[in-house]
């Protein structure tokens, strides 16, 4: 989940995946804007097979809370 | 063709292409389900039978929620049937929407099932509502009527026909400093906005409106220009799914905040080793031809990127106060460093650098806030708080916002927005927000993240220095920027992304 969620974030900023690590924030760390990251969003329920609830998706700050926010959907499906 | 009311903007399409596509809208994940023009007006007249056989007709009426076919059964229904439309933020706390319902003298509140946490303590906040009308609840129960089932319920013809200078709707402006304030706009003001410009755009554009409907920008521009001229308007569901929108409805226009259009410029970016057409194609389909942009400053830079896919940025200026718009840019006439020229139904003034304007669309005040009206409107000519001037041929050029001015020691005047536009242009300055702090201008910057990585910038202080330094070396003394602070997060926002200033 973790490596398939770093090649996602690489179409989005220009970090070096090698450079992205569990605690990096997206805004913060990342480079991410509001709304690079609700488009990122939109592509992770495409590529996970996913319906994401925005409302929820908005509290996701680092890297890791979004694999384990995207693992529990996967689980709940 | 100019159209006063807004009843007669969607009566006059109704007329012609009454059987056509109004709206189309998602159900489920990639279906998509529509509603025609005749559909659009008989359900809005139905809502217009719930609140005449309710007693609520001609009183302020609250609504609040995603962008839906719903919301705008509500809006046109209200309106049409000469009561007051109340649009509300569908971000705001619970709170501060009750605190509006209430400022707004709303009867009744049409809720999003999003906003169910609203519902459930404006009984109690809002003393005056009279009713709530959920728009997904099936049947009614003792909280609130459902929509589908009311609408079902009052089916029928309404006859009415609202006056030009009959109120039509309170707006609340998000503003970026103080308390929001509910902006009166007659059926006049919002209808000879969205009408009074022929863009020459045909009949049956596919439009698709991502923008908050709650703002007057994506109210005027997306939805009643976009009826009024036979348009398809398809509705996003959400910011997340804008890209994956965009394949589904294939629009060929998309009205924008910049916020957007520099995301939208990241993605093409990315793939700029391909040909443009291919990468045009792939990334907003071979039928897109047009961004409209307004609700902030958008760097020209972002015109010639994407005058390279062969997709024209159109921008505007305006706001709540004028039903939005105040210039627009006509497709055969962009002048990159105007905001538009000054729409047919208003003229403009400078006065000591101010903007000035006044027209059809100039609104009738704020509720129920004669100092803050008197403030911003005299003689008819409202106050825009811009720095700017009109040149010859009504282009508008705008330099800073008035109340942000900074007052140096002796007396000169100093727009940040100016300062913040110059040092934007160096790409390590992601957002920059300029002003002034114990006598001397300073700059508060959240570096480019994706610049620092891409160029491995180790202080990203120094370098930003380095930027401050090189803008000083070349700026009138009074401009000069002799404090820095480098901030590790984004600038808050408001729900239309603007920065918070205060």
């Amino acid at each position: 989940m973790f490596e398939r969620l770093v090649n996602i974030i690489c179409n989005y900023v220009e970090a070096e995946p090698e450079n992205i690590r569990p605690e990096s924030r997206f805004m913060e760390d990342l480079g991410f804007t509001s709304f690079d990251f609700m488009s990122m969003l939109g592509e992770i329920e495409d590529e996970f097979d996913i319906e994401v609830e925005q409302t929820e998706a908005v509290n996701i700050r680092t890297v890791q809370e979004a694999v384990d926010y995207l693992e529990k959907l996967a689980s709940d499906n | 063709m100019l159209c006063s009311t807004v009843r007669e903007i969607l009566t006059n399409t109704e007329k012609n292409y009454g059987p056509e596509d109004a709206i189309r809208y998602k159900k489920g994940k990639n279906e998509i389900e529509s509603k025609t023009y005749t559909q659009l007006k008989e359900d809005s007249e139905s809502f217009s039978c719930i609140l005449r056989d309710l007693g609520e007709q001609g009183h302020h009426i609250a609504v609040i929620g995603m962008t839906s076919y719903e919301w705008l059964v509500t809006y046109f229904g209200t309106v049409n049937s000469g009561s007051v439309i109340v649009p509300l933020d569908v971000n705001l706390p619970a709170e501060d929407v009750c605190d509006l319902i209430s400022r707004s003298d709303s009867t009744i509140l049409v809720y999003d099932d999003v906003r169910k946490d609203v519902a459930a303590i404006a009984k109690e906040r809002c003393p005056q509502l009279k009713y709530m009308i959920s728009m997904q609840q099936a049947e009614h129960d003792e909280h609130a009527l459902s929509f589908r089932k009311a609408l079902e319920e009052h089916r029928g013809a309404f006859d009415f026909l609202p006056a030009p200078d009959q109120l039509c709707t309170i707006m609340f402006t998000s503003g970026t400093t103080g308390k929001s304030k509910g902006v009166m706009l007659t059926h006049r003001n919002v209808a000879e906005n969205a009408t009074c410009l022929d863009m020459k755009i045909p009949a049956r554009t596919v439009v698709m409106t991502v923008l908050p409907i709650h703002h007057a920008y994506c109210l005027s521009m997306d939805i009643l220009k976009g009826i009024s001229l036979a348009s398809i308007i398809c509705i996003n569901d959400s910011l997340m799914r804008v890209a994956k929108n965009i394949k589904l409805f294939k629009p060929e226009m998309i009205l924008m905040v910049p916020l957007m259009i520099e995301t939208m410029a990241k993605k093409l970016e990315e793939a700029s080793l391909l040909p443009a057409k291919l990468v045009k194609s792939q990334v907003f389909g071979k039928q897109f031809h047009t961004i409209c942009s307004g609700g902030a400053y958008l760097d020209p830079a972002y015109i010639d990127l994407f005058s390279k896919y062969d997709i024209t940025i159109q921008q505007g200026y305006g706001m709540t106060e004028c039903a939005p718009v105040i210039s627009a840019t006509q497709k055969w006439n962009i002048r990159k460093e105007a905001v538009g020229q000054l729409l047919p139904n208003c003229e403009a003034k400078t006065v000591d650098g101010e903007l000035w304007v006044k027209g059809s669309s100039v609104m009738q005040g704020y509720y129920k806030m004669p100092e803050e009206t008197a403030e911003t409107l005299e003689d008819g000519w409202l106050k825009t708080g811009d720095l700017g001037y009109v040149d010859d041929e009504g282009f508008v050029y705008l330099t800073g916002r008035k109340k942000n001015l900074i007052i140096t020691k002796n007396g000169e005047n100093v727009s940040p927005e100016e300062l913040e536009n110059a040092l934007s242009t160096n790409r390590l300055v992601g957002e920059v927000l300029v002003r002034e702090n114990n006598g001397v201008i300073e700059a508060e910057i959240y570096p480019d993240q994706d610049y620092v990585k891409k160029k491995k910038i180790k202080d990203t202080r120094e370098k930003l220095q380095e930027v401050i330094d090189e803008y000083n070396r070349t700026a009138a003394p009074q401009k000069k920027i002799y404090s820095l602070i480098v901030r590790d997060t984004e600038f808050e926002k408001t729900t239309t992304r603007k920065i918070k200033r205060f």
